[in-house]
């Protein structure tokens, strides 16, 4: 497939830029894509239909001090681009004259290929691909009910040419298989879910089989059908490693985004060099993790990918940010500007955020605990960054008794705030997993990629139903 | 527009060969949004999108595919490639495109007067919104979103089974989150109007909803944990709906995945409570003449006096259960084939207002908002745990702020408990249209301490 660099020539850039900034624009961009992708489900033993196609578009942005200009269209062509360029320029009016720097070509040091492209392969054998999953979960358990299997694939191609001479093409694939699988026994129904993603090919496949995925999906689900309803209060709580990336990530992750910080609407505003988690924390976003879901070369706005700490022992360190807010509050770019799509602007957004490895045992954690919970997968969340506040379900958990591992229980919910929570981390294994989301923030979803290693939480409050 | 776009698609399908059925749809989309922020422009973006979608069906088997480039040569490759697609999927005769004539549009989803605000009006709009928010003062400390923003959208569609039509709507909404801040603690909360044009909209109003609703937040603490009876406000009802709406889904029912599954007929709820999709309602955000494949929208009851009374089905489900699609079918756009799901749902409203159900409750735990029903709530099992943020209620009125509190139960539980449902009904664009209303439930677990 043609990248959308192959699209728009040096001639059409200029022109389509210097329209853009003919009414005293500061800053003009084009960021272009084009976009191919498959999915196909299986859903109760049936292939669905397979989903294919091609999107693309481009978007123009002009900026003037804070103030942003943005037009886009999905017509490809010269004209149309300068049409577009023209919208956005007429919602700017200053007196800059700026001058279009000459275009040369920015690489980016690590980027994350393909090393099978899923477009080599049809249809037949992505069927093959999840009938494997289907079976292997159905064979898990006389318990299995109902099993659905999605694969999906995409090819993204971007090109980003701006008025300070900045020119990049990227191609990303992004490729994830997922699993859900609902048992039942006794009238008692539960799911359970696996679905890894990664910045890759169809090597996905290799690194996570379809039959392991099925397998994992089906015994969280039965596991679950002797779960007992969740007791409500406050508890110590452990987050098997790869559960809590997503907490670190909602809770802590979004109110480092430095457009969040810079409205005050963060809970972390203001407070780069405190210490505000405990001394056993370090957090990072990390965009150039080798193929991981959320990492890429450039961002959406051509700046190099890099890691940014977020907390280093505990002390808040660098926010995540785009060009205009690292403008706007003064720090160093951090790589962290995304989009959605062309229909998107830039904001800055988490890659991958992982809370790296410690030192502790995560088995010595569990027999360190009278009564408590154990956390091996929690379901989605949702924060408030400015209290820090957050909710997330437990997809899959048990209780600690007396040091040991006993009953699921169902229906749990963690509640908390960002600060709070990471200042009451206790210990910190030394494994360390991963999980694949999409994040979804001012109506943009993103992959963004989750980790963690075993913490054990001193406390946090449990919405449930049980005793 | 409309015409050129559906001559399009009648090229498209004129190319089906033998028996199968082909049926494209196509979007044209225009689109601005404009943002506030410290009584600037913060940023202003206008568009224009569109694509189409083709869906063939052969022998029981479907396949789809859509394409942004709407090149002659494209398009027909396109066709090719969800026929291709087709190919690959497990035959089942419920796949059937729906038949039809030539579909009527629904005339009140567009009103010329839309034409009328220029990009200098929308600006203002959106300016005024940040300004009446930030007037309000202490405890509000800022504003985070302050956004105006409108599209006009042309959908048309044809198919070889005689479907053929387009319409044309247009829709103006204003959002706006205020943040409130005292004693270091820190709150925010959503005001929010939508209109079909946006000298409809109500700037004011949606202002004064964020801050009051931000203000009223500051300083809440953990409840103690207990059962209590529990107000949802109508945001939060929104959210509820939304987990009902899963469990009512044909889809959902046949694939065993509904707590409701062969229960059709059964009481569960008081005579009260009558949950109704109406897809031809005009004050609702998701009217539209016909659906996602076609089918003409209409009035579903789901509850009926507290008696289940069906589900909601496109032509897939209505096939497999021998039954008629209620119009359901379900489109996020050129990029996705039909799915299923509610149109502007909604509890009939009943008697009283929120004032008289605080003070019918006395002492409850008022929600104003729920976090976390994607993962909270769970249609399958009936679950319902979910975070929330409010107020205590006491002899009959809004007392102290409660934050990170848990409110849980389950679904049926919540029905039956339903002591009363508000007259305050107003539709809010969430997963289609809800119906925003104040309900009182009999009694939940709130967690906290």
């Amino acid at each position: 497939m043609a990248s959308a660099g192959h699209v728009l020539d040096d001639e059409t850039v200029r022109a389509a830029l210097s329209a853009a900034l003919a009414t005293g624009g500061e800053f003009a961009e084009i960021y272009a894509e084009t976009r191919s992708g498959r999915s196909l489900r299986l859903d109760d033993g049936k292939i669905e239909e397979l989903v294919s196609g091609t999107d693309l578009g481009a978007g123009i942005r002009v900026l003037r001090g804070g103030q942003t200009a943005y037009a886009y269209t999905n017509v490809l062509a010269r004209d149309a681009l300068i049409e577009a360029a023209g919208v956005a320029a007429a919602a700017v009016s200053g007196m800059s004259r700026v001058e279009l720097a000459d275009l040369r070509t920015v690489t980016a040091a690590r980027l994350h290929p393909a090393r099978r492209d899923p477009l080599t392969v049809g249809g037949e054998y992505l069927v093959g691909v999840v009938r494997q999953a289907e079976e292997a979960a159905r064979s898990t358990s006389g318990d299995v009910r109902q099993v659905s299997v999605s694969y999906a694939d995409a090819r993204q191609g971007v090109f980003i040419a701006n008025s300070e001479g900045h020119r990049s093409v990227e191609d990303r694939v992004r490729t994830r298989l997922s699993v859900q699988v609902v048992a039942a026994r006794d009238g008692v129904v539960q799911t359970g879910y696996e679905a890894p993603g990664a910045a890759k090919g169809l090597e996905l496949l290799d690194d996570h089989p379809p039959q392991a995925v099925g397998r994992v999906a089906a015994e969280r689900a039965v596991l679950m059908l002797d779960s007992e309803p969740a007791p409500a209060g406050e508890f110590p709580v452990i987050l098997a490693a790869g559960s809590g990336g997503v907490l670190f990530h909602e809770a802590c992750g979004h109110g480092m985004e430095a457009d969040i910080v810079a409205k005050g609407a963060s809970v972390y505003a203001g407070r780069r060099g405190e210490r505000i988690g405990s001394q056993l924390l370090t957090g990072v976003d990390d965009a150039t993790d080798p193929g991981a879901w959320g990492s890429f070369g450039l961002d959406d706005e051509g700046t190099p990918a890099q890691r940014t700490v977020l907390f280093q022992a505990g002390v808040c360190t660098d926010y995540l940010s785009d060009r205009l807010r690292a403008a706007e509050l003064g720090i160093p770019r951090t790589g962290n500007g995304r989009r959605e799509s062309y229909a998107h602007l830039p904001i800055p957004r988490m890659t991958n955020s992982y809370i790296l490895p410690g030192q502790d045992d995560p088995e010595e954690m569990v027999r360190g605990i009278k009564r408590g919970i154990y956390c091996d997968a929690l379901g989605g969340g949702q924060v408030d960054p400015a209290s820090g506040d957050f909710v997330f379900g437990v997809a899959q958990a048990r209780m600690i008794e007396d040091g040991e591992l006993t009953r699921p229980i169902r229906g749990a919910n963690l509640v908390g705030d960002g600060p709070g929570v990471i200042s009451r981390i206790e210990a910190v294994g030394t494994d360390f997993d991963t999980r694949q989301g999409i994040c979804g923030k001012d109506g943009q979803g993103v992959p963004a990629g989750l980790g963690n290693p075993t913490l054990l939480i001193g406390r946090i409050t449990v919405g449930g139903t049980g005793e | 527009m409309s015409d050129e776009l559906l001559s399009l698609l009648d090229r498209i399908v004129a190319d089906a060969e033998g028996q199968e059925g082909v049926e494209a749809y196509a979007v044209d989309q225009t689109e601005t949004t404009v943002k506030a922020y410290g009584g600037e422009v913060e940023a202003l973006s206008s568009a224009r999108t569109r694509g189409v979608g083709v869906r063939v069906v052969v022998g029981g088997r479907v396949g789809y595919a859509y394409t942004a480039d709407l090149s002659e040569s494209t398009l027909k490759a396109t066709l090719r490639a969800a026929r291709e697609n087709a190919s690959v999927s497990t035959p089942d005769e419920a796949n059937v495109l729906p038949a039809g004539g030539a579909l009527e549009d629904l005339a009140e989803l567009y009103d010329p007067a839309f034409e009328v605000s220029t990009p200098a009006d929308k600006v203002a709009l959106a300016l005024e919104l940040e300004a009446a928010a930030r007037a309000a003062g202490p405890p509000i400390r800022g504003i985070d979103t302050a956004r105006y923003g409108d599209a006009v959208t042309v959908a048309a569609i044809a198919s070889t089974a005689g479907v053929r039509g387009s319409y044309r709507r247009c829709d103006a909404y204003v959002l706006v989150e205020a943040l409130a801040e005292a004693d270091g603690s820190t709150s925010s909360a959503y005001g929010l109007d939508i209109a079909r044009l946006p000298q409809g909209l109500d700037i004011e109003g949606a202002a004064r909803e964020a801050t009051e609703r931000a203000a009223r937040l500051v300083g809440g603490r953990k409840p103690s944990s207990r059962r209590i009876p529990v107000l949802l406000d109508p945001f939060a009802t929104a959210s509820y709906l939304g987990v009902l709406a899963e469990g009512l889904s044909a889809e959902a029912v046949q694939r065993g995945r509904s707590l409701f599954a062969g229960k059709v007929g059964e009481r569960l709820a008081g005579e009260h409570v009558t949950l109704i999709d109406d897809g031809r309602l005009l004050e609702g955000p998701a009217a539209a003449p016909w659906d996602g494949e076609g089918v003409l929208t209409g009035r579903t009851p789901l509850i009926s006096s507290g008696v289940l009374a069906g589900f909601l089905h496109n032509s897939y489900t209505a096939a497999k259960d021998g039954v008629a699609s209620t119009g359901n079918a379900h489109r996020g756009g050129y990029k996705s084939p039909p799915g299923l799901s509610p149109t502007n749902l909604f509890l009939e409203p009943g008697e009283d207002d929120q004032e008289a159900l605080l003070a019918r409750a006395g002492e409850a735990f008022y929600c104003q908002q729920i976090l976390g029903a994607h993962s909270g709530a769970n249609p399958i099992s009936g679950d319902f745990s979910v975070g929330a943020a409010g107020l205590m209620v006491r002899d009959g009125a809004l007392a102290e702020p409660v934050r990170e509190a848990t409110i849980a139960g389950t679904i049926p539980e919540m029905l039956d408990g339903l002591v009363a449902v508000g007259s305050d009904l107003r539709f809010l664009p969430f997963g289609g249209g809800m119906g925003g209303v104040t309900l009182l439930i009999e009694g939940m677990t709130l967690g906290g301490e």
